[in-house]
């Protein structure tokens, strides 16, 4: 996971955490706020309470002058205005208190006033007529109110804002000896009101308390309550559409509740109403600023700001900690990829150096089994074929698993001749079946179409996978090879194979199929130690069916036999049928024994190109029974230069070469327009030819590849495939043809037969091992001739590299000279040549610094030593 | 001797004014320092007859800046002009109470204002000179007592939009107001001018003629006792106000008919008449264009079609307007205050340009300092020549003078009378 993401996932989850916990600090202190709120609202409830009772205190005070005055009346001894006040004189306790005696019907709304003008002691008349308190007071007052109270107006005997209990009282007129109705109002400086608010500063530091009266008017005005009217005050700071303005104006007077408002510093307050029980007229507001109420968000913020830095610490420790344990498994994982780097080198370079030197036995055997009459040394040299074949397929298959395994194995299909793939699969076990004694039985549906597009190659792995393993484990009895094929209901373009392999050999255990398909495992190991193979072969079949999109099946009976099947979809190219292909291949099988060309062509001419000597020798000795005119060249520039000046029928061309590689030097010759060689095919050489190899070179422009070790049989069989049908001589051609028709090198049997005395002498050369490996006498000869005669340029195409400090092409010039200096029998040099090659690789330049002139000097010293060989005929 | 000493003070401060001009600045404003500890604690009342003082509650706020831990109030009362003196020296007296021009030299104040803090005593330290001198009351023993906080005048609302719209310039003299509604006659407006047809000092006749007959007086000094003593024969004076006025009502200018039938009252209605944006000009008084701000909204035809408003003099002289400047409140503080040190200290703070302006800008009403420009809406009045500015203290007229005057042009307004009948009546012209 790359770091990025990592720390984004880390950082998501860090902002979860504290989207969580602000979620719930929020909830939290909402709910506390609620709380608050619901607390103030109670608060407020309980001023109300308070003020309800002291008002109702007050009136029942006014009441009880009223009753008093009102019973003398009644008892028929009525009260005179001033008798009356001064009754409520006398009976008042506190001074601050007025009683005033009003008769609202005269034109002034005078009366009088228990005490004096604080203008003019002498004065007690009280005179209301410019204050409107009274306008409204009978329909404002209702019937179920406890107290009759005026708003807070100014008494006008001393200008002290003041609030009026009422009650009516009946008094004597003077002067006409009557009653009259009175209005008696117990006056109370608002201030006495306002005390009883102050108790409340102690729990709510802001708070401030209004009584309004029901248009909004403020009988007791709190210090923030801006304006005359609390409801202009809430609509001139509070931006209200009419409907909501007129909502707040019913909320407030319908009943007790708490709101939000803003004040007039724009400020969101908490507004907590209740309307005064004893009366309607009045309500209480209480109204503190939201900040002051609501719990604080500090400490949620605190919280998380701990949280935030806790998981900041947190996340740089465990990103320290993963820092050290990333760099040592990326240490780890660098030196995983090293070995397995190292790895692939090494299959890579192993497969192109057990190959170079696998073509010069298998070659050199083709030549043996070709050219002995000896039945011993035939059957010595057919099991080096056998021998050498197994070792390769040990080869490919490991190489094949590395690639698998590194998910560079791909299924390229293209078209093929089913037959040829059967052929191939037959020829291929046929000999191992006769050998062991097995029959091999093949049941080939006739009515397989001749052309299929799919991965032949894998195919033919696949089946020879499946078929070796059932010879080497069957002792005795057969391998039936049955292919069926039926059509795919959907799918009338394709067909399905059923291909299966039956065997009478051990069979497997129930217990042991699963480890059927584990890598380098082998089913009972101890018993089958002598078989030979790598535990790969099921492994590579079920990943290649995989990815074919098929799969294995396996029945087995153990100590009975097996039987392997797979289908596979196949599309059609042609629907011509096979026909009958065992009776075909019964026939051919019958008919063949030894070697012999499948044609010849003396008319034809090859290039054949490779920059190691004795691989054109051995490609020359292959093909020298057809008589083919064979031109050799040992670099793409000598090829250049060979296929501008003569046509040839075909070309083969290696593919890893110095300075310029079988690659470069094709698209060198494509390029070049006016050469007697256009159209010719040429055929990739290499070494490093395993599978998926045919897509890039025919990618690369070639037509075709051929891997060494060269198999004699393909070789030929390419030959025909490419050269023109009028140079070539075939069987049918030419009748049965023997193989004296054709010039024969003279067989040269024994060791020192024709070898050069001064051979003898030369230390360097262990001649039995290049005979061996060269075939015989005079092929070594020949391959010393050649390894003689290329010295002086080879050894100076060496100097020149390294004078260039091209460590690359040196040490293949280098590898060169290793396996040509090993095939003629130079042994210790090879050597010395393997280890500059190491060290070349190794990219060890002081290594070759010291050592190179040294092995040049030994090698420019065997070509000098050899010389005398051109005094040969 | 209070003759006297008012004709000094009259002619003393025309040559001021002549010399200075109507909107010329005195010096600049200085910043409020405060005195006292910024932690006092104190209450302070503010007594007034305003129902709503929201501008003084603004600056209550703006003081709690300097002085957080002050509780101030302010405290309407009932009857105010009766009850204040009472209040004074009752047990819960106001710190700070409104006052207003027409309260000094009336006797039954005189105890009041001497239980007053004096302003222009050195050690209360406190700087009015902000305050456009020809507003500064005094005593007869020359103590200032009152410091104005408003002022009103007599002039029309202009809807400027009107003016804009049929490319009109707002009219400077009273044949350009012909000119000019002439033109909106024929544009359609059916009245062009139209007011409250009143009798008291908001009515249309006023604001139109007063201002032009209190510079006739003012011209005319010699004879103020005449008109105050109601001499018959004084009303003489009163010719050119009301040979203009009786110009000005038979011309296009006006329909008073409409007036009466539309405006049914001074105030509320004039303002919300003028928020239907069909009328030119509106005579009015500064009181009246302090209420219109808050009317705005209530206008539903004005919150859908706003337009742009200013106030001017009513152009009713043949060389432009006048500007007749008159208190329309004051501040005096109690002596006897529980608090008159703070008392003091924001009486300092207020009166000053800034303090006195923004309140004047909030109120709506005109400004006492000596710069008009703080407010918009009376930035006119800053354009007119210092000739034409005056106080109505100034001119000397007493109430009664000044009643027979407002019942001359209502009856000449409204065709009661003629111009000569009402000179011939002059003392004895039937009052509301």
């Amino acid at each position: 996971m790359k770091r990025g993401l990592i720390i984004t996932i880390n950082l998501l989850i860090m902002g979860f955490i504290m989207l969580f916990i602000i979620r719930y600090a929020n909830t939290k202190a909402e709910e506390s706020n609620e709380n608050a709120i619901i607390a103030f609202e109670k608060m407020t409830m309980t001023t109300s309470q308070i003020i309800a009772n002291y008002l109702e205190d007050e009136q029942h005070l006014c009441d009880l002058w009223a009753n008093y005055i009102n019973r003398s009346a009644e008892d028929g001894a009525p009260m005179t205005a001033e008798d009356a006040i001064s009754y409520i004189r006398k009976s008042k306790i506190s001074s601050e208190i007025e009683g005033h005696l009003i008769f609202l019907d005269s034109p002034e709304r005078e009366g009088i006033s228990t005490t004096p003008n604080v203008a003019d002691p002498n004065v007690y008349t009280v005179s209301y007529k410019k204050i409107e308190i009274f306008d409204n007071i009978e329909t404002e007052r209702d019937t179920n109110d406890v107290v009759g109270l005026t708003r807070a107006y100014t008494n006008p005997m001393n200008g002290v804002q003041s609030i009026a209990f009422l009650n009516n009282v009946t008094v004597l007129d003077n002067e006409n000896n009557e009653l009259k109705k009175g209005l008696l109002m117990r006056v109370v400086p608002l201030s006495r009101l306002e005390q009883k608010l102050v108790f409340l500063k102690g729990e709510y530091e802001d708070v401030e308390i209004s009584l309004v009266d029901k248009e909004g008017n403020y009988v007791v005005h709190g210090k923030s309550f801006k304006n005359s009217n609390f409801f202009e005050y809430y609509k001139s700071y509070n931006a209200a559409t009419s409907e909501e303005y007129k909502q707040v104006i019913n909320e407030i007077a319908g009943g007790t509740g708490t709101m939000t408002i803003r004040n007039y510093k724009g400020e969101d307050c908490i507004l907590s109403y209740t309307p005064l029980e004893i009366m309607t007229t009045w309500s209480l507001l209480a109204y503190i600023p939201a900040s002051n109420l609501v719990a604080s968000r500090s400490i949620d913020w605190l919280l998380l700001g701990i949280a935030t830095l806790g998981f900041l610490i947190l996340f740089i420790f465990n990103s320290i900690v993963m820092m050290t344990y990333n760099r040592k498994l990326s240490e780890a994982a660098k030196q995983a990829n090293q070995a397995n780097e190292a790895k692939s080198n090494f299959l890579s370079t192993m497969s192109h150096d057990i190959r170079t030197p696998m073509n010069a036995i298998l070659g050199l055997n083709e030549m043996v089994l070709r050219d002995s009459r000896d039945e011993n040394i035939r059957r010595y040299s057919e099991s080096i074929r056998t021998a050498g074949n197994t070792l390769l397929g040990i080869i490919n298959d490991i190489l094949d698993f590395s690639k698998i395994e590194a998910g560079k194995m791909e299924i390229i299909n293209v078209d093929y001749y089913f037959v040829s793939l059967l052929n191939d699969l037959v020829n291929m076990v046929q000999k191992k079946a006769e050998d062991k004694g097995l029959a091999l039985k093949l049941n080939i549906d006739k009515n397989i179409p001749t052309v299929l597009n799919g991965d032949e190659i894998r195919i033919k792995q696949v089946v020879i996978n499946i078929l070796s393993n059932a010879v080497k484990y069957t002792k005795q009895g057969s391998i039936t090879f049955s292919i069926n094929a039926r059509k795919p209901e959907d799918k009338p373009d394709s067909i399905i194979l059923k291909i299966s392999v039956a065997d009478t050999g051990i069979g497997i255990k129930p217990e042991d199929l699963d480890k059927l398909f584990v890598a380098f495992q082998r089913i009972e190991e101890k018993r089958n130690r002598n078989i030979e193979g790598t535990g790969l072969g099921m492994t590579i079949v079920q990943r290649f069916l995989d990815m074919m999109g098929s799969h294995l099946e396996v029945e087995s009976e153990y100590g009975k036999g097996s039987v392997f099947s797979f289908e596979l979809e196949q599309k059609v190219v042609k629907w011509d049928p096979l026909g009958d292909f065992e009776e075909a291949f019964r026939r051919a099988s019958s008919e063949r024994t030894n070697y012999h060309e499948k044609f010849t062509a003396p008319d034809a001419r090859v290039l054949v190109v490779d920059d190691t000597p004795v691989n054109l020798t051995v490609f020359v000795n292959l093909l020298k029974k057809t008589g083919l005119q064979i031109d050799t060249a040992e670099s793409g520039d000598e090829c250049i230069s060979l296929f501008t000046k003569k046509h040839y029928d075909a070309i083969f061309l290696d593919h890893m070469m110095p300075d310029k590689d079988g690659i470069e030097t094709l698209t060198e010759m494509k390029a070049l327009t006016e050469t007697p060689n256009t159209g010719t095919p040429v055929i990739c050489l290499t070494a490093n030819a395993i599978s998926g190899m045919r897509e890039m070179y025919t990618n690369a422009g070639f037509d075709d590849y051929l891997t060494k070790p060269i198999d004699a049989e393909r070789l030929e069989m390419m030959l025909l495939q490419y050269l023109p049908g009028d140079k070539v001589n075939t069987e049918s051609d030419n009748g049965d043809t023997d193989d004296n028709e054709l010039p024969e090198t003279e067989n040269v049997d024994t060791d020192d037969n024709g070898l050069p005395a001064f051979l003898y002498n030369l230390k360097e050369l262990d001649l039995a091992s290049g005979i061996d490996y060269c075939g015989d006498a005079e092929d070594y000869i020949m391959a010393l001739t050649l390894y003689m005669s290329s010295a002086t340029k080879k050894a100076e195409e060496i100097e020149n590299y390294w004078a260039e400090k091209d460590i690359k092409n040196t040490t293949i010039k280098v590898h060169g000279l290793k396996s040509a200096s090993r095939l003629i029998g130079a042994m210790e040099l090879g050597d010395f040549a393997e280890k500059l090659e190491k060290a070349g690789n190794n990219g060890d330049s002081e290594m070759l610094e010291k050592e190179l002139d040294g092995f040049l000097s030994r090698y420019r010293q065997l070509a000098r030593d050899l010389e005398p060989l051109n005094d040969l005929e | 001797m209070k003759k006297t000493l008012r004709m000094i003070l009259s002619l003393s401060m025309v040559g001021i004014l002549l010399l200075q001009g109507c909107g010329s600045q005195k010096k600049e404003d200085v910043s409020f320092v405060p005195k006292y500890d910024k932690d006092t604690e104190f209450s302070l009342t503010v007594a007034g007859s305003y129902g709503n003082f929201e501008s003084l509650e603004a600056e209550f706020e703006r003081f709690y800046e300097y002085y957080p831990n002050a509780n101030l109030q302010y405290v309407t009362m009932d009857d105010y002009k009766n009850v204040i003196p009472s209040a004074l020296v009752s047990s819960e007296p106001p710190d700070i109470f409104t006052t207003n021009g027409s309260m000094i030299g009336d006797e039954k104040y005189d105890a009041m204002f001497e239980a007053c803090e004096v302003f222009s005593d050195s050690s209360v330290a406190i700087d009015y000179s902000c305050i456009r001198n020809s507003l500064i009351r005094t005593t007869d023993s020359g103590d200032v007592v009152m410091l104005p906080i408003f002022t009103t005048s007599y002039g029309m609302l202009v809807n400027m939009d009107i003016f804009e719209k049929e490319g009109l310039k707002v009219p400077n003299n009273f044949n350009e107001l012909m000119d000019v509604c002439a033109k909106l006659k024929d544009a359609g407006y059916e009245s062009p001018v139209m007011g409250p047809d009143v009798f008291s000092g908001s009515g249309l006749f006023n604001c139109f003629a007063y201002p032009m007959f209190a510079y006739d007086v003012l011209k005319n000094s010699d004879k103020v006792d005449g008109l105050n003593n109601l001499d018959p024969s004084s009303g003489e004076l009163m010719r050119p106000a009301l040979a203009r006025l009786n110009e000005f009502v038979t011309s296009d200018c006006i329909d008073v008919a409409k007036c009466q039938a539309e405006i049914t009252d001074e105030y509320d209605s004039v303002i919300m008449r003028f928020f239907e944006g069909d009328v030119p000009i509106m005579l009015a008084t500064g009181d009246v264009v302090s209420g219109t701000a808050k009317r705005e909204s209530k206008s539903d035809a004005f919150s859908a079609h706003p337009f742009k408003y200013r106030f001017y003099v009513a152009p009713a002289g043949d060389d432009g307007g006048y500007f007749i400047n008159s208190i329309s409140i004051c501040f005096s503080v109690n002596k006897k205050s529980r608090n008159l040190d703070m008392a003091n200290e924001f009486m300092r703070f207020l009166i000053s340009k800034k303090e006195l302006g923004n309140m004047a800008e909030l109120k709506r009403l005109i400004t006492p300092i000596d710069d008009f420009s703080t407010d918009e809406l009376y930035s006119s009045l800053a354009d007119i020549p210092a000739d034409r500015c005056f106080s109505d203290k100034e001119t000397g007229l007493l109430d009664p003078a000044v009643r027979q005057f407002r019942a001359a042009i209502y009856a000449v307004g409204n065709g009661e009378m003629t111009v000569d009948e009402a000179i011939a009546a002059y003392g004895s012209i039937p009052e509301e």
